[in-house]
């Protein structure tokens, strides 16, 4: 998180300012670009803005790979030609308010908020952060130096379960350019120059790729203003993005990431070509919110392995990218992908039981891709979504988020939170049944496993013996039965198939 | 803050158009004077107290149908003064979802899971929050299940210890953190008697004994769980009248019995005190530095200059932040702040250094910017900047019944009213420079520090 950001985490919470439900708003381009996004309510005294570049760390150049973010941090989180770091930090501060910037895959987007009344000194430091970049040598060596940390130190040391997820996610798009972190790799980072940087900046922060969204209470003159300052970018042409086509996975196959001491964190999951918009996405999404809403009790897995097993915190599925989900309770904006990765997140727990914990997970999913959801499952999370996703964009930062992404997914006209409520009408039971057996399957799958005990798990993984638990406490009959097939449930997992990367390697390059 | 993992915490729910002009025109002038002491919520608010001391506090704000529906139980870590219970306040965070009689686990579930509630707990030094984003029109059912819970929760031995594992689970991801291991480090070393010398969390060697205390647990929840020692927050779309009537019909038979906690006193530091805690990974060396403060007092302008001392010395403005941060490069990442909390608390001060080798460069950079303060007042401008900052940003994030009540539970905690975070708003307005400068000389003394440093073993 750059410190612009922290400024405003701090500070600053998001109006909720819609009183009738979202719906797409209203887009446009200028006569000379940019395209524009408006969400205007006039009753929020505050203006949120968003600006978005069609390019992301897809577009790194090989062994350059980080190049994407370390550009959209020294917009965000460096000097102008007109300010220093430190005078923009002191000028921000009794605003308070601030910038950020999301380096995605895709797209990388400079968003702030401010409340109207401090528009004006607020307005010149966001436009001079795209337009008049200073790329200072000494805010580039401290971002880069703290982006290489971020790999070296942080992820690799401080945070096993992004590290399992983050190993899952290469593993699974490895050869593509979606494979490397959004941040880059070591040697990327390390091989990055300022006069990349500079390049970088020229050649992708333009009119071309820009779209601008702005949302709360503003003005037509600040749409003026704002899109006259976008159109002092060059032109440019349109950033054209990379071919993505993961390799297939044909079986089961298991990277083991070996940090000493660790317990075991698990990912698991395969891409999924499916994509807001779809039919088949939001029936995806009904079956995907009963098997693992994200932090939530009515997750089927987090019912069968902590609520019922007490094996560990929590245990979650996904069919969207949703980074930091430690720390983010509702999905977030502007990381909208062409390929998206059905992801199954098992949280921490001891190595000795995560074959089991694994197996558990395993066969929930073969059971409801096989069997369906029932008609009980199916309306009781019906009812659910249609509340509860009222959650996913209160504010009007949050709204202005969803229509920016709608752009992304040609969702303009009816906008996907939407769809989405249109479409839980509409969907039936079989509609999401026959779309989980379309997209979804348990025989090819990349697993994830961060561990301290990596020779043991590759012998307990690869011999396909059961691995039982037991537990400190009696357990109802029901359960251990149960427990006696998950011991068993076929792992698949051949040893030839698994690959093991020491942590102090993992995204070296 | 640990937060019950599942439930998702909401933010914000929707406001509609009057409550945002009413917040947008109520922005108070920082330089209002401490003796009026004005409420600092932009909105009404109605509270009453039931005959069994149980607090109600109700919000009502335009929310577009939506309220927000928090327990604050006025516990927390700060209440393990026994041998051997550390951690037990947060793990009881965990079994008040394990149900009643009535409704068990997976009824409660149901329920929640049918009106679409975003629930979720969390537990702190000093205050254990329960808290629902949901629709208004739902509040009695959730008060039907929220009172319930609260006056009657059950749950069987097995299902207790069942819970002891997903507890385990969440210091088992905890403690992967380096931040985490140096602070449970520097508490220890820090308080010698008061509880606050465990995280939240608890020993480790506590958590793992866990499961053979289920008669401890019950005895917890009699002591602690009381309507004397709670507060009900109720935000949004409601009728205070109306939430009132139903407050009483839900939670009037709840009987009193808090028991108050032993809590030893910690006696005066009177000495440097340092830990070194070697870090089992690789990870950049981390300095945290602990100063003793009093007990936490609104209406204490010394008192609350601590905090303002903390920013204005060590936040993005300040010249440390300048120097280590953005010129010299030692440092990654500098931040510092005073606890809030019921009894004394620390002031800390947090540097992440790129080199270990300049890990006494960088404390002895944080001594002489404590110096400079102990020597004069601060900038007056950069200290109503600050004031500035502290009441607007105060101010904008309330806009959602959610983020009201999020924004005031530990303060409710603190007092058990609202009297006084209004109170403390006004201190800050009333700090002047000279106060700043007298909270460091008083509070930023060496024999009142805990220096903590984390390294890597290799």
């Amino acid at each position: 998180m750059s410190r612009a950001l922290r400024i405003a985490a701090v500070t600053l919470a998001v109006f909720g300012t819609a009183c009738t439900p979202p719906s797409a708003p209203p887009a446009a381009t200028e006569p000379e670009g940019p395209a524009v996004v408006l969400l205007n309510v006039p009753a929020d005294p505050t203006i949120s803005f968003s600006l978005q570049f069609a390019v992301g760390s897809q577009n790194d150049p090989p062994g350059k790979e980080g190049l994407a973010y370390l550009t959209g941090e020294m917009l965000a989180d460096a000097g102008t030609e007109t300010r220093s770091l430190d005078e923009i930090l002191a000028a921000l501060y009794p605003l308070a308010a601030g910038y950020d910037v999301r380096v995605d895959l895709e797209r990388s987007t400079l968003s702030g908020r401010v409340h109207r009344d401090n528009l004006d000194a607020y307005l010149e430091l966001f436009t001079d952060a795209f337009l008049k970049p200073a790329f200072d040598e000494d805010d580039f060596a401290r971002i880069k130096s703290d982006s290489i940390n971020a790999i070296e130190n942080t992820l690799r040391y401080s945070s096993d379960e992004e590290l399992g997820k983050a190993a899952l996610h290469e593993a699974v798009f490895r050869g593509t350019r979606y494979a490397h972190l959004n941040q880059g790799t070591v040697e990327g980072l390390r091989a990055i120059t300022l006069d990349d940087v500079r390049a970088f900046y020229l050649q992708h922060y333009t009119r071309a790729n820009a779209l601008l969204g702005l949302g709360g209470g503003f003005d037509q003159a600040l749409v003026d203003r704002v899109s006259g300052a976008v159109r002092q970018l060059p032109a440019g042409e349109p950033t054209a993005p990379p071919s993505i086509e993961p390799p297939p996975i044909a079986g089961r196959s298991v990277v083991l990431v070996d940090k000493p001491n660790a317990d075991a964190s698990i990912s698991f999951g395969f891409p999924l070509d499916v994509r807001r918009g779809e039919r088949d996405f939001y029936a995806l999404w009904i079956a995907n919110s009963w098997l693992g809403e994200h932090r939530n009790q009515s997750s089927h897995l987090f019912n069968v392995i902590r609520e019922l097993r007490g094996l560990n915190y929590g245990d979650y599925s996904y069919i969207e990218e949703f980074p930091e989900g430690g720390e983010r309770n509702m999905p977030p904006v502007n990381v909208p992908r062409r390929i998206q990765l059905f992801e199954v997140w098992i949280r921490t727990l001891p190595n000795e039981q995560a074959p089991f914990a694994l197996r558990a997970a395993l066969r929930e999913l073969q059971l409801l891709v096989d069997e369906g959801m029932t008609p009980e499952e199916f309306e009781l999370t019906r009812t659910f979504l249609k509340k509860y996703s009222l959650h996913f964009a209160e504010t009007t930062a949050a709204r202005l988020g969803y229509a920016v992404d709608d752009r992304f997914y040609g969702l303009e006209t009816e906008g996907h939170l939407a769809r989405f409520r249109r479409m839980l009408d509409e969907l039936t039971l079989d509609d999401v049944n026959a779309a989980m057996k379309r997209h979804w399957q348990y025989d090819n799958l990349q697993i994830a496993i961060v561990t301290g005990e990596a020779e043991r798990m590759r012998a307990m993984l690869a011999s396909g013996e059961p691995t039982p638990i037991t537990y400190p406490n009696p357990k109802p009959a029901a359960i251990l039965e149960e427990d006696r097939i998950i011991e068993a449930w076929p792992l698949n997992l051949a040893e030839q198939r698994m690959t093991t990367v020491p942590v102090a390697e993992a995204f070296e390059r | 803050m640990l937060v019950h993992e599942p439930g998702a915490r909401s933010t914000a729910l929707r406001i509609c158009a009057a409550a945002l002009v009413a917040l947008c025109a109520a922005l108070p002038s920082p330089s209002q004077e401490a003796t009026s002491v004005p409420p600092i919520i932009p909105f009404p608010t109605e509270t009453r107290t039931l005959p069994n001391g149980l607090n109600v506090i109700v919000v009502p704000m335009p929310s577009d149908g939506l309220a927000a529906y928090w327990s604050i139980v006025r516990t927390g870590s700060r209440d393990e003064y026994e041998q051997g219970r550390t951690g037990f306040a947060h793990f009881f965070e965990h079994m008040m979802f394990r149900g009643t009689e009535r409704f068990p686990s997976d009824v409660y579930n149901r329920v929640i899971t049918t009106i679409g509630a975003d629930a979720n707990a969390y537990t702190t030094d000093d205050h254990t929050a329960y808290h629902l984003a949901m629709a208004a029109e739902d509040l009695e059912q959730v008060m039907q299940l929220e009172s319930d819970r609260f006056q009657n929760l059950s749950y069987a031995e097995s299902a207790f210890q069942t819970e002891a594992g997903a507890v385990y689970g969440e210091y088992r991801k905890s403690r992967t953190e380096p931040e985490f291991a140096l602070y449970e480090e520097l508490l220890a070393k820090a308080f010698e008697r008061h509880p606050y010398g465990h995280t939240t969390m608890g020993y480790e060697s506590d958590i793992k004994i866990m499961p053979s205390l289920f008669e401890y647990s019950r005895d917890f929840f009699k002591r602690y769980y009381r309507p004397e020692n709670t507060v009900l927050f109720i935000a949004g779309d409601v009728q205070p009248d109306a939430v009132f009537a139903l407050v009483e019909k839900y939670y009037g038979g709840w009987q009193r019995g808090y028991v108050p906690p032993q809590i030893p006193v910690e006696p005066a530091q009177t000495a440097e005190r340092r830990v070194d805690v070697r870090y089992d990974g690789q990870t950049l060396p981390i300095l945290l530095i602990g100063y003793k403060l009093p007990v936490y007092d609104a209406a204490d302008r010394t008192r609350v200059a601590a905090d303002l001392f903390a920013d204005l010395a060590f936040g993005e403005t300040s010249e440390a932040y300048g120097r280590l941060v953005l010129d010299e490069q030692v440092v990654e990442d500098l931040d510092a702040g005073a606890a809030y909390n019921r009894d004394p608390g620390l002031l800390e001060i947090y540097a992440r250094v790129k080199d270990p080798a300049k890990i006494d460069y960088v404390l002895g950079v944080i001594d002489e910017t404590i110096a400079q303060f102990r020597a004069a007042p601060p900038d007056s401008s950069r200290l109503s900047d600050l004031q500035k900052r502290l009441r607007y940003g105060f101010l904008m994030g309330l806009q959602t019944p959610d983020a009201v009540a999020s924004r005031v539970a530990q303060f409710i905690a603190l007092s058990g009213d609202l009297a006084g975070l209004d109170r403390l708003h006004a201190t800050y307005a009333a700090i002047t420079p000279a106060d700043v400068q007298t909270a460091a000389q008083l509070y930023l003394n060496p024999e009142r520090r805990t220096v903590g440093v984390l390294r890597a073993r290799q």
